[in-house]
């Protein structure tokens, strides 16, 4: 039966799985950035510049993508400990939305060498302002959250 | 906050402890406490009203109001 403790379950695998995958994508960066550099038909010319400027935005982006996820591990497990409405939630819901913020920013930088990176830097700028605005929810539940434990 | 809280006056003139206090109103003594200590933001009526039933007093015996101090600040907001 489904509940909210599997929901919380299912949650954290996922967040597992995908830390697996970018361990994955870490591990293989060379080959995955020399075949998509062969193959995309918008890719410029597959020379050095474009190589590092792709194993670059990868390593960089993934090193912001393993803190976003440690951030919303973090987040599942104080909710799982019933530690909802907690200034540490607000903190990693502040740096969940500043990874996405700074993979946007180097996406936007990637756009000189292949443009369509515009894309990618719209769509994680967008999902930083998501969680900025769910950190906003969170903070303001915190404050109501301190008067009710203060209603008697 | 400009709302106080006497409880412990009325407590004191009717003899009743703070443990006894808080299972007559059905409140947690750390609940009492904040009442006690005029911490809390909000009382519910029938918190109010359990109070006055086990101190037999009426609200005004138990809220007085202080003017100045956060007034201001609340009406700003």
């Amino acid at each position: 039966m489904w509940s909210e403790k599997n929901s919380l379950a299912l949650s954290r695998l996922a967040v597992l799985l995908f830390t697996a995958a970018v361990a994955v994508c870490d591990v293989c960066g060379w080959w995955l950035v020399n075949w998509f550099l062969r193959t995309s038909r918008y890719a410029g010319i597959n020379d050095a510049a474009h190589l590092v400027w792709g194993l670059v935005t990868l390593y960089v982006a993934s090193a912001a993508a393993y803190v976003l996820l440690w951030n919303l591990y973090r987040l599942l497990a104080n909710i799982e400990d019933e530690q909802v409405f907690v200034p540490a939630n607000v903190h990693c819901l502040r740096a969940a939305s500043w990874c996405c913020m700074a993979v946007a920013l180097l996406c936007l930088g990637g756009a000189v060498f292949y443009l369509p990176m515009v894309m990618v830097a719209a769509a994680a700028a967008f999902m930083g302002l998501i969680v900025r605005i769910i950190k906003n929810v969170f903070q303001r539940a915190i404050g109501m959250k301190a008067e009710l434990d203060l209603t008697i | 906050m400009p709302i106080i809280i006497n409880l412990d006056v009325v407590m004191a003139r009717r003899k009743i402890g703070a443990g006894e206090l808080a299972e007559k109103v059905g409140i947690t003594p750390a609940n009492l406490s904040i009442l006690k200590n005029n911490k809390a933001k909000a009382v519910r009526f029938s918190t109010l009203a359990a109070l006055c039933r086990a101190l037999d007093c009426q609200p005004a015996d138990l809220l007085e109001y202080v003017p100045g101090g956060d007034d201001e600040k609340e009406d700003g907001e």
